[in-house]
């Protein structure tokens, strides 16, 4: 790697595997930017393995240079907690979307929270299925339009889904319950820190809601997502949950 | 079509490019007279993955709609070529887009080869939306469909996306144009939308800017979060053929918002 390459992005980032597949503009990239500056300043890289899950977070496989596991739809939680459990010496960190966080893994998300498992989640919140075509998930706010609800989301399929606010109330209270959006990756880098910190010290829970944009699903250019996302910050509060 | 019974046509491009649109029309254009099928497959990824159609043209009943050889394979961009050589024999007869194109990168898999400069013809003589429909224009030529139908296919399928009558005017004139198009066969054009290889370094005596065009997807969320406005729209192409920021480097300032949101590591300023 040469010397101003280096300091274009995070070192633990696989610089053979760029540019990385995400479509132009995703906030996942950012995240895991974020993400990558975040282990490279607490240099845990060779300490840490990252669970990853299906939906657009699976095409994290091969963007770092330490070990990645691939696991089955929403089931990202249990598995992180069983490596754990077998290697406490090691970091877990789990990373998914609203979709296998909220939809199909929300009960492997509650009792990881409520047996307080010392791993960390990270959650990217972009309001749709964005694999799939762009498909209303719970955390889709109402009236908003999406590929399955063209006239905006209807009142009878719920408001948008607050995780956050559900976890902590299950939560012990060591946990760390956070949400933070990639339109301050500072505070974003800040709280990621925070959270691998408290799996290492205190030994408990942490959960990291990040609110994304997709511009490809959401059909904007980069001045209307990060306007969107501004939206989204006012139904989702930003801060430190718990 | 007559001097063989059975057409294997591979088309492949990139999520983005309508690759899969002109292959549904040209099945649609074929079963009007012939039997027809069609396959597709892609990556994971919505934008920039491989996206290869397979279209099996035959006056018999087809029992399997892959194939092993295409008789003719249209190559939309040269990050498909890897994917697509174990398709290719010396036989099969390649249309290629000499415009983003390299000849050099085609030079190991097959004899016949045309170009079709179709990303330049598109920006300077149609919209940049009918590149698709003029490379259909040329293949169903190739393939010996008849005029009419394929026209009336592309306007079936797209129909409601032609909302006015330019709309219509231009992608028919592309569609005709690419029917009559001579291909080159020997003397290729340059291509002219490639992306920048390298590393581009801007700098003066107190800044530095590192710009890397073969990372930039084009989002252009430096340019939106730079809060002096020393980024704008260059003309360097990125990846996927996107135009690349330019910086004036006298303007910045040099606070690392543009890294700090870049989701690709394309670019980066610092401090000498």
């Amino acid at each position: 790697m040469s010397k101003d390459l280096s300091k274009l992005m995070p070192k633990c980032w696989n610089q053979d595997s760029k540019p990385h597949l995400f479509c132009p503009g995703c906030g996942h990239g950012i995240t895991l930017k974020q993400l990558g500056y975040a282990i490279d300043e607490l240099k845990i890289e060779d300490k840490l393995t990252l669970g990853i899950d299906i939906g657009c977070s699976l095409l994290v496989w091969n963007f770092f240079k330490f070990d990645t596991i691939q696991t089955h739809h929403g089931r990202t939680t249990p598995t992180m907690v069983g490596y754990k459990i077998a290697k406490p010496n090691r970091i877990a960190l789990a990373y998914m979307g609203d979709g296998g966080g909220y939809a199909i893994g929300l009960q492997s998300l509650l009792h990881a929270a409520f047996r307080n498992n010392p791993i960390t989640v990270i959650l990217v919140n972009n309001e749709n299925y964005a694999m799939t075509g762009g498909q209303m998930a719970p955390t889709t706010e109402n009236k908003v339009i999406t590929s399955t609800s063209p006239n905006g989301k209807q009142i009878e399929f719920g408001p948008g889904f607050k995780g956050p606010e559900l976890v902590k109330n299950i939560a012990n209270k060591n946990a760390f319950i956070t949400r933070t959006s990639v339109s301050q990756p500072e505070v974003l880098k800040s709280m990621i820190k925070k959270a691998l910190i408290n799996q290492i010290e205190d030994e408990a829970f942490s959960f990291i809601e990040v609110l994304s944009i997709c511009p490809t699903n959401w059909k904007t250019n980069a001045a209307e997502s990060f306007k969107r996302l501004s939206e989204m910050e006012k139904y989702y509060p930003l801060g430190e949950i718990k | 079509m007559s001097s063989k019974c059975e057409k294997c046509i591979l088309f492949a491009g990139e999520g983005g490019q309508g690759v899969q649109k002109i292959a549904q029309a040209l099945n649609l254009a074929a079963s009007k007279s012939y039997q027809s099928t069609y396959l597709n497959s892609f990556g994971v990824e919505q934008r920039g993955s491989p996206s290869l159609a397979f279209i099996k043209i035959s006056d018999k009943v087809i029992n399997y709609p892959r194939f092993d050889h295409a008789d003719i394979c249209l190559i939309m961009n040269s990050r498909s070529i890897p994917v697509i050589e174990k398709y290719v024999s010396a036989n099969t007869e390649i249309v290629f887009d000499s415009s983003t194109i390299s000849i050099t990168e085609l030079t190991k898999i097959s004899h016949k080869k045309y170009g079709v400069p179709a990303t330049k013809l598109a920006f300077d003589k149609f919209d940049k939306r009918s590149y698709n429909i003029l490379l259909y224009g040329v293949i169903t030529k190739m393939t010996g469909l008849d005029e009419k139908e394929s026209w009336n296919a592309i306007f079936d399928l797209l129909g409601n996306k032609f909302k006015t009558k330019e709309i219509v005017d231009i992608n028919h004139e592309a569609f005709i144009f690419g029917r009559e198009a001579s291909l080159e066969e020997r003397d290729f054009s340059e291509p002219q939308f490639e992306t920048k290889k390298g590393i581009t370094i801007i700098k003066n005596s107190e800044r530095k800017a590192i710009i890397m065009p073969a990372r930039c997807k084009g989002c252009l969320i430096c340019v939106l979060k730079c809060p002096v406005k020393a980024l704008k729209v260059g003309t360097d192409l990125g990846v996927f053929g996107t135009p690349v920021p330019d910086i004036d480097i006298e303007k910045c300032i040099a606070c690392g918002n543009c890294k700090r949101f870049c989701p690709d590591g394309a670019i980066g300023v610092e401090k000498i």
